[in-house]
């Protein structure tokens, strides 16, 4: 048997199914109640990816431009509204999520095509796309979320200070600061132990595909830097937006924020 | 008046379509203090968060030394009407720190004046404020409000958390401070026994209005208005 290495059939993956059924097994005798997810789990991945496959092989065949900033341009807006769940006690935050996923993705896109680390080509830009504005949504969602939590729960500092004299942008700073970290912790950390904990799937991907392990490597590295910048730039543009949303242009906590201070009378 | 301060004239403030205050008209001067006293949801914090500008009037308009405070910079006002709120927060840090927090604070050759005006001690000074109770912390909060060198000092039920023996030491450093700095105060209080002590001038405010103002004791002891002797009788509390 040759294995993989020239890329699985059907029938491999019908044989991988093989472990499937042990996962089952196992966790039945556990009684963790989970075959039903699980088979479900099995099907929906099988469906879904194979979808993907057959879309990404019309889309590599075709190549228009416009088939490129289509596909990146539903991936943008499917991300945001997955990002926006978390965010739920907030008006209109999808804007926010779209804008701060899309100047994260499109100036890292933009960079990498301008240096010409990559051509313009479907083959490159959706996969590459697809990864930067994944964590972008991540990213997006998890400093939008700590952000206005942080605002909601310290209206009693943030009131503090404004009423002090300090501009909403100082009273809020500290705040701001440790949304846009949460949003940028995931990437930071996956840079700090990638190659250590664990391969990254592209890298895997790669050498499994029958690539160089040191070419595998090269692309990793710029995959690392194009996260960093995707997720930098999402945080502080979702956490600038989201912070402008609490005050109002006098320096005043807005109704949303200010329930817990003004209950009492 | 010359020596008024602080007018306000007919301010309103509705949220949504409740009516917090209504058609609140008064006039403040300066080196006196006032306390602002009523039933609970009167409407005393909200009208106290409008002169800070922490919130804004719906109607009307409330006028320092006759200029509109909407044509001031809030963060200069700010700094002219201070906000001593009912919780005290510290600032990470020392006194000292939370004394000069504020951009609008005088230098910090003043700490140990700060710290003999709120009465907390000279050796604390350079202590975290993390381990002060709640009565030192919020003389810390007067002092870092003090710093900021105000002419009118809003105080929002500041002794409603403390114990009786130290409510009184605050109300006499407060009139300490007002007698030696000429500032003026408006302090809202639940307990009439307090603005009592506090001598100077009292509203009484019932549903979001003024019902009466005039020398505390008699609002307090001899109101001139239904709602006022419904309040003194404590059929209104």
């Amino acid at each position: 048997m040759n294995g993989v290495g020239n890329g699985p059939t059907f029938v491999q993956v019908g044989l991988a199914l093989v472990l499937v059924v042990i996962a089952i097994v196992v966790s039945r005798y556990w009684k963790l109640n989970l075959t039903k997810d699980m088979s479900l789990g099995t099907v929906r991945s099988f469906i879904q990816l194979v979808a993907v496959g057959y879309a990404l092989e019309f889309i590599f065949n075709i190549d228009s431009w416009w088939l490129i900033v289509l596909t990146v341009l539903v991936m943008m807006t499917t991300g945001a509204y997955t990002s926006i769940e978390r965010v739920k006690r907030l008006d209109r935050t999808f804007p926010i999520a779209w804008l701060a996923i899309a100047s994260g993705s499109v100036v890292t896109i933009a960079v990498m095509l301008l240096v010409d680390i990559i051509p313009f080509t479907a083959r490159y830009v959706i996969p590459l796309g697809g990864m930067i504005i994944s964590n972008s949504m991540n990213a997006s969602a998890l400093a939008m979320a700590r952000l206005t939590s942080d605002l909601r729960g310290n209206t009693l500092a943030i009131e503090t200070s404004l009423a002090l004299g300090k501009p909403w942008r100082e009273a809020s700073r500290g705040f701001q600061r440790d949304a846009a970290t949460t949003g940028m912790t995931s990437t930071l950390n996956f840079m700090k132990t990638v190659g250590i904990v664990a391969l990254p799937g592209a890298m895997t991907g790669m050498i499994l595909g029958g690539a160089d392990p040191l070419e595998a490597v090269l692309l990793q590295i710029i995959v690392a830097y194009m996260l960093l910048s995707a997720t930098t730039i999402t945080s502080i543009v979702a956490v600038e937006l989201t912070v402008r949303r609490f005050f109002t242009p006098h320096h005043q906590l807005r109704r949303i924020a200010t329930a817990p201070v003004t209950s009492k009378s | 008046m010359a020596d008024t301060i602080l007018e306000l004239r007919h301010v309103t403030r509705t949220i949504g379509d409740k009516t917090i205050i209504e058609d609140f008209s008064a006039e403040f001067k300066k080196g006196q203090i006032y306390t602002i006293i009523g039933p609970s949801g009167a409407g005393k914090s909200s009208l106290l968060r409008m002169l800070n500008r922490l919130d804004d009037p719906s109607s009307g308009e409330i006028l320092f030394h006759s200029i509109d405070i909407r044509e001031l910079p809030p963060t200069r006002l700010r700094c002219k009407i201070g906000y001593l709120f009912q919780t005290p927060h510290m600032f990470e840090g020392t006194v000292r720190d939370n004394f000069f927090y504020a951009e609008c604070a005088r230098t910090e050759e003043i700490a140990g004046r700060l710290a003999d005006l709120v009465q907390i001690d000279h050796a604390l000074i350079d202590a975290d404020t993390e381990p002060l109770s709640v009565g030192q912390k919020q003389r810390v909060a007067l002092g870092r409000l003090l710093a900021t060198n105000p002419e009118i000092v809003l105080l929002d039920e500041p002794t409603s958390a403390l114990d009786p023996s130290i409510t009184e030491a605050i109300e006499a450093t407060v009139r300490g401070i007002v007698e030696r700095t000429g500032l003026t105060v408006i302090w809202v209080t639940h307990h009439p026994d307090q603005a009592l002590r506090m001598g100077g001038e009292t509203l009484l405010m019932v549903q979001g209005r003024l019902i009466e103002s005039g020398p505390s004791r008699e609002v307090i002891n001899n109101p001139s208005t239904p709602l006022g002797k419904r309040y003194q009788s404590r059929e209104l509390r």
